[in-house]
């Protein structure tokens, strides 16, 4: 069945990136299951799920990428799983509501938000904040399944908002599925 | 992967348009429920909607709280009562009436229609005596809503009905002098009536249907007029045309309608009970920006009912349908923009100031659902004048095979362009003035049918 292996890189983006990191997973004989990218401003960053033969090591992956050009050093981590994939992806969650707040910028939001939902039980599946003129903007998928009710959490953020001079809004992911997919029943 | 474009568009339209879910409407069939005799058929009846909906209002606050979307109106539709009391006198559609609202009000809904009758055709002895209760009936209860069907595109116009129907609404109306006329304001007359509206007060659960059906009502204009609003504002009038106009209302009703199989759905499923249908018609409110009228404004004409309303409105229709349409798996009922003049702010200041006359509505009314719907009439018109306005707008349902309904309101004792007001959702408007009264008096002595019209030949 194999190693499975989480890798995290990072360092200025250029074209052929992407390539030159899975490049190393092929030589390797990795086979890859999931990856995800981002790019901000001019930095890369991706973090990717790969199955290795028992032979290999986390320190060779890292050998592998260490021949990698950059403008910057490349960042990597790279961690033996102690889930196996199968069931981290079983753990895939019913309750995930969608949280975003809207409001002028000021320092210590995501954070005032992140402890909200630490206080409140509550994990943070996805978060990604825009910065536009002064106007900050959260989007987070959260997982309310450890939240006994979601009215409490409701109100909670009600205080929350007023408090923050944020505007916020917590609906159920199923609402935005509905209006943005095609598919959903 | 949700995109944040996606995410943001949706909140805004929940946030600031403020979506809903105009309609939540439980069908219940009550033909099992005849006894032999008048008070047998309303234990049953009480009996019967008390089980079957005892959970339905707690249920959909349940589902609305979870998805941070509310559920308006929590109604419940039932077999045309005619049906379920077939032989009882009108004396016993009284009892019939009192013992649905007292069922009503013990599950917690706000509304109960189907107080009504078939009679497109032919009316039987019971149907008379249906019809002839029908001032009591509503004057006794709170929550009953009735409706008859006189017309059909497939059997054409029962004349004999429409003359008593203009009689009923009088007597309706005198009934309740003492609130300006308001039971009639709870009746309203057909043709073509569909089995699944959930949209009061028309709403049956038609014969066809099965035992318990739930059938979703979406959001109303409000979210339309706003998201026109923001179209406009961010690309400038003089960069957009009405396909850019009619792109928009199909994207926005796309969204409503998905928001409303959704919740609609989540219900049906937690009730255990089936899915019917969406209605796709945009249902305005008294509140203001939430007005039919506003859209038409927002497309072009300063007053309603200035030429070119007509137009815009069989566009919008047409937009509605396209983007519902595809949204959901069922789409029924009435799926129309609707014009009730009461319940829309911007229809009944038309109406004050002249703007909007009986027959341009009837003009509108040949593009949009569902017809003459909530409009004060001088208490002076007289019961004949009633009827042969009730037919002009049946024979426009009967030769354009749609769904057209009448609900006019002779206000006892009150003249045109004095204001009435019902509160509530039932709205306020200024009394319409009624052109050519007393004129039409030999045509509804007739009597006898209108013949079916011809289904080919469509020039």
């Amino acid at each position: 069945m194999g190693k499975q292996m989480v890798m995290s890189v990072m360092s200025k983006d250029r074209p052929g990136i992407v390539a030159d990191i899975t490049g190393v997973i092929y030589q390797l004989q990795g086979d890859l299951a999931d990856l995800n990218q981002s790019v901000l401003f001019d930095y890369f960053t991706m973090i990717l799920i790969a199955t290795f033969d028992d032979a290999v090591t986390p320190e060779d992956v890292v050998a592998g990428f260490s021949h990698i050009q950059s403008e910057t050093k490349l960042e990597v981590v790279v961690k033996e799983m102690d889930t196996p994939m199968e069931v981290a992806k079983a753990k895939r969650l019913k309750e995930t509501y969608v949280l975003t707040a809207q409001g002028k910028n000021k320092s210590g939001l995501v954070h005032r938000i992140g402890l909200f939902c630490y206080q409140h039980g509550i994990n943070i599946l996805d978060l990604a904040t825009t910065l536009s003129g002064d106007q900050y903007t959260m989007i987070l998928q959260l997982d309310l399944s450890q939240v006994k009710s979601v009215d409490t959490i409701r109100t909670s953020l009600t205080g929350y908002a007023e408090e923050s001079g944020l505007t916020v809004v917590l609906q159920h992911e199923d609402i935005f599925k509905a209006t943005s997919e095609i598919s959903l029943f | 992967m949700l995109r944040s474009d996606h995410i943001l568009a949706t909140v805004e339209m929940i946030q600031k348009e403020n979506l809903d879910v105009r309609a939540v409407t439980m069908g219940i069939n009550l033909l099992d429920c005849r006894g032999g005799d008048v008070r047998e058929t309303c234990r049953r009846v009480e009996e019967k909607i008390g089980t079957v909906a005892a959970h339905f209002v707690a249920t959909c606050d349940q589902v609305s709280k979870k998805y941070g979307i509310p559920v308006v109106n929590k109604r419940i539709s039932v077999t045309p009562i005619a049906f379920v009391g077939a032989g009882f006198d009108r004396h016993g559609f009284v009892e019939l009436a009192l013992a649905l609202d007292r069922a009503a009000a013990a599950v917690g809904v706000d509304i109960l229609g189907g107080f009504s009758a078939q009679v497109e055709k032919g009316m039987t002895a019971t149907d008379r005596e249906y019809i002839a209760s029908i001032p009591e009936a509503l004057a006794r209860t709170e929550k009953i809503c009735a409706s008859i069907n006189i017309a059909s595109s497939q059997k054409g116009i029962n004349m004999d009905a429409l003359a008593l129907i203009g009689q009923t609404v009088k007597a309706l109306a005198e009934t309740t002098r003492d609130q300006n006329g308001f039971g009639a304001a709870k009746f309203v007359v057909f043709c073509n009536q569909p089995g699944d509206n959930p949209f009061m007060a028309g709403a049956i659960h038609g014969l066809e249907e099965a035992d318990l059906v739930l059938n979703v009502g979406v959001s109303g204009p409000g979210v339309i007029a706003r998201a026109l609003e923001r179209l406009i504002h961010t690309k400038g009038r003089e960069n957009l045309g009405l396909d850019d106009i009619a792109e928009e209302i199909k994207q926005t009703t796309f969204r409503v309608t998905r928001c409303g199989e959704l919740i609609g759905r989540k219900v049906s499923e937690e009730m255990g009970i089936e899915f019917g249908v969406v209605d796709l018609s945009l249902a305005p409110t008294p509140t203001v920006g939430d007005s039919v009228g506003e859209i038409l404004q927002i497309l072009g004409v300063d007053v309603v009912g200035a030429p070119g309303s007509t137009a815009i409105l069989a566009m919008l229709n047409d937009a509605v349908k396209k983007g519902g349409i595809f949204a959901s798996k069922a789409v029924g009922g009435l799926s129309g923009a609707f014009i009730p003049v009461m319940e829309d702010a911007v229809l009944a200041e038309a109406v004050g100031s002249g703007a909007l006359c009986l027959e341009k509505l009837e003009a509108m009314t040949c593009v949009c659902s569902v017809g003459l719907d909530m409009i004060p009439v001088p208490g002076s018109v007289d019961a004949d004048t009633i009827s042969a306005i009730i037919a002009d707008e049946m024979a426009l349902g009967m030769i354009n095979n749609k769904t057209t309904a009448v609900r006019l309101i002779p206000v006892p004792g009150k003249e045109a362009g004095e204001l009435v007001s019902f509160g509530g959702l039932f709205g306020a408007s200024p009394i319409m003035p009624v052109r050519n009264v007393g004129k039409s008096h030999r045509f509804i002595a007739w009597g006898g049918r209108i013949p079916a019209p011809l289904h080919s030949f469509k020039n």
